[in-house]
């Protein structure tokens, strides 16, 4: 693609995400939290696309690669992250009083289920390649599974609403919303994930073999241009990026998630259809990502995942990273089937690598470290056969 | 301070803050405008509860100083139907550092819903010079008046609730009493017309809690948000008496509100007891109680009928 066309289709992107901006801002009290979805959306569209922030891939290279640099991506992103959110909670709710969760937080039920459902999340990812939030920047990158992926993770969310009932009723009904400040304090809590973040990037700088970077010309406006536009950013820049956009997102609209609009359309779609169950038992009284039956077209959620996905775009188009091939049947297969999996486990746990994860041990939940636990192990068990499906570009 | 009665308790009170405060004092009447609020932001005699329905509007901004009062947890007892107990209460606001002498002012999301729900709770408990912001949250923002995320501590208090006044709350067998007893009260249902008229048994997005469709025979239907302007502000003590009187309200004799579940009805309670000085009691029980009651008279013009096909 010609320079030329790269750069106006990037301008004509960013210029209709400003306009989107500036009409929602406009629209008065109740439009101004959309507004800044869309912008919140937009700056992570450009962090996940310009650092390659992908919880998959970044295990992947540090598994099989030993390059450390994306895991501690991760674990900076889970750092600044959790320290702005404890500054919140010391606002909001002053004490960590036992019977009070400070408001939205994704702290989610701990139960077997949540195991089950972190781990397929896990095997989801290994056989599609990425997780829901790489794949939604991917599809800015035209990447050939990441259309199927979220067609089968959409599949995957109706098979989650129909064995909801069943798996709250034997499992999560009586299952503890654990939250780390009500046993340790805010202190207490803080210090306990800083310190498992810190033994976690330990151990993944043991364990890699990072390589030299090539040394870097001097900082001149070009190269200013090359290495905030081109060049891959650096992990622990990316991360705090990442740590910060949850603070200011959970601060002024909601915890950051990319799943809760593509489960709540496949709700409203299926209520209307009369395929699932008519009551989802206890479902939305959980904290995390959730999906509600439509009644409004643009959502908090909905601005923030379209503005990811045309920012990446835009991004990967001036970074010349936009690369669209046509799908083979691999592509196909790899999406459609690792899709479900991901799509089901989203929806079992009450949300994806984004919204239990990283907003999750943020606040303090326990849910998000049983949600990194199972769901590294899943994505370790599938390497392999996410390497037999992958198709080397030529 | 139990002698006192409430009214008489506020009235001390007030007299005590203008003796020593050189802020505004409360103004006339229940309602507080936004001025009134942002000039008594700092009028330590002067606290203000917010009371919303949206989980996390509060913590993400509320008007500086205010505590929150969560509508499901705070004002009501969690396990039997019932609004808090006198014990419970007393206690949140010692703790919000109320006293004797607090002028209370409630705002909330939704045109003051809850708000007012709460206005009727604080008054049941005896408190009855409670004030409602006028356009609640809403008018607020629209404005740009300042918001906070802080949740501000008080010292507390040993503030003693003066004794309740459960003659605002309407029973069920009060409610009969008018159906089949023919007691001369005038029922006011506030929903909407479609669940009035009982072509529906819930609105949208709610749950069908009751088995039967209509109203309470001789009820007559004032949908709640009619008593608003645009703004969320309340309509003039002068359009509000000329649309209930429209409909044969008139304060002449007394008054039974209802709703679904009691809430919305609180508004309209307000709206007819506190701004229009009528004699009403609200019906907590409302549709959701009454519709389910077995062997109680039901008027439902559109007959639908529950579980047909």
């Amino acid at each position: 693609m010609p320079q030329t066309l790269r750069y106006g289709l990037a301008a004509l992107i960013v210029l209709v995400i400003l306009w989107g901006v500036w009409t929602l801002n406009a629209g008065g009290v109740a439009d101004r939290p959309l507004a800044i979805s869309l912008i919140l959306g937009s700056a992570f569209g450009l962090v996940l696309q310009r650092s390659r922030f992908c919880f998959y891939c970044n295990l992947r290279d540090l598994v099989e690669r030993r390059e450390p640099a994306g895991v501690l991506a991760i674990l900076v992103a889970l750092a600044i992250g959790a320290i702005g959110y404890t500054a919140i909670f010391g606002a909001w709710l002053p004490t960590p009083a036992i019977e009070r969760l400070p408001p939205t937080a994704h702290i989610g039920p701990v139960s077997l289920v949540l195991v089950g459902a972190a781990l397929i999340f896990g095997l989801g990812m290994g056989i599609s390649g990425s997780c829901l939030s790489a794949h939604f920047y991917r599809l800015g990158e035209g990447s050939p599974v990441a259309p199927f992926a979220i067609i089968g993770a959409a599949a995957g969310f109706g098979i989650g609403f129909y064995t909801w009932n069943e798996l709250y009723l034997t499992f999560m009904q009586t299952a503890p919303s654990a939250w780390m400040p009500h046993a340790l304090g805010y202190a207490g809590s803080l210090v306990l994930t800083l310190l498992l973040l810190a033994g976690l990037a330990l151990l993944a700088l043991w364990w890699g073999r990072p390589r030299a970077g090539e040394p870097l010309p001097p900082l001149t406006v070009s190269e200013a241009f090359r290495r905030l536009f081109v060049l891959r950013w650096p992990a622990t820049f990316a991360g705090a990026a990442v740590g910060v956009i949850s603070i200011l997102a959970y601060f002024r609209v909601a915890p950051l998630g990319v799943t809760a609009e593509l489960g709540s359309i496949v709700r409203t779609g299926a209520a209307s259809l009369a395929v699932l169950p008519e009551r989802l038992v206890g479902l939305d009284g959980f904290r995390g990502c959730a999906t509600v039956i439509k009644e409004a077209l643009l959502s908090n959620n909905g601005l923030f995942v379209l503005g990811l996905i045309f920012t990446a775009f835009a991004s990967a188009l001036i970074a010349n990273q936009f690369t669209p091939r046509l799908p083979n049947v691999k592509d196909v297969f790899r999406g459609l089937a690792g899709g479900v999996l991901l799509g089901w486990g989203a929806m079992t746990a009450l949300g994806c690598t984004v919204g239990v994860l990283l907003s999750g041990i943020h606040a303090g939940a326990v849910s998000g470290w049983v949600f990194l636990g199972f769901c590294a192990l899943g994505a370790i068990l599938s390497m392999p056969i996410g390497r037999r499906l992958e198709t080397r570009s030529a | 301070m139990t002698a006192l009665t409430p009214r008489l308790a506020t009235l001390a009170g007030a007299i005590v803050i203008a003796g020593f405060s050189t802020a505004a004092i409360a103004q006339e009447g229940p309602l507080v405008t936004a001025d009134w609020v942002l000039d008594n932001l700092n009028n330590e005699n002067v606290r203000i509860f917010e009371v919303s329905t949206d989980v996390g509007v509060y913590e993400r901004g509320h008007i500086p100083g205010a505590v929150n009062l969560h509508w499901h947890t705070d004002l009501v007892d969690t396990v039997r139907r019932d609004i808090v107990s006198a014990e419970n209460f007393e206690a949140q606001l010692r703790e919000a550092g109320v006293d004797e002498d607090t002028t209370i002012v409630l705002y909330g999301d939704n045109n003051n819903w809850f708000a007012a729900w709460g206005a009727w709770v604080f008054d049941i408990h005896g408190l009855g010079e409670v004030k409602l912001l006028d356009g609640g949250r809403k008018l607020w923002e629209e404005q740009g008046l300042p918001l906070d995320t802080a949740t501000p501590e008080y010292v507390a208090t040993e503030f003693a609730l003066p004794e309740s006044n459960t003659q605002l709350r309407a029973r069920l067998s009060d409610v009969l009493e008018v159906v089949e007893g023919g007691a001369e009260v005038q029922l006011v249902d506030i929903r909407s017309p479609r669940e009035y008229n009982g072509e529906i048994f819930a609105p949208e997005g709610v749950q069908e809690l009751s088995i039967r469709a209509g109203h309470i025979p001789g009820a007559v239907n004032f949908p709640w948000g009619n008593a608003v302007n645009e703004d969320g502000t309340f309509k003039s003590a002068d359009e509000l008496k000329a649309a209930f009187a429209a409909i044969g309200i008139d304060g002449s004799q007394p008054i039974i509100t209802y709703c679904r579940i009691g809430e919305r009805s609180s508004h309209t309670w307000f709206v007819l007891s506190r701004i229009l000085g009528y004699d009403v009691r609200n019906y907590d029980g409302s549709w959701t109680e009454y519709g389910n009651s077995v062997g109680v008279p039901i008027a439902n013009p559109a007959g639908t009928v529950w579980g047909a096909l």
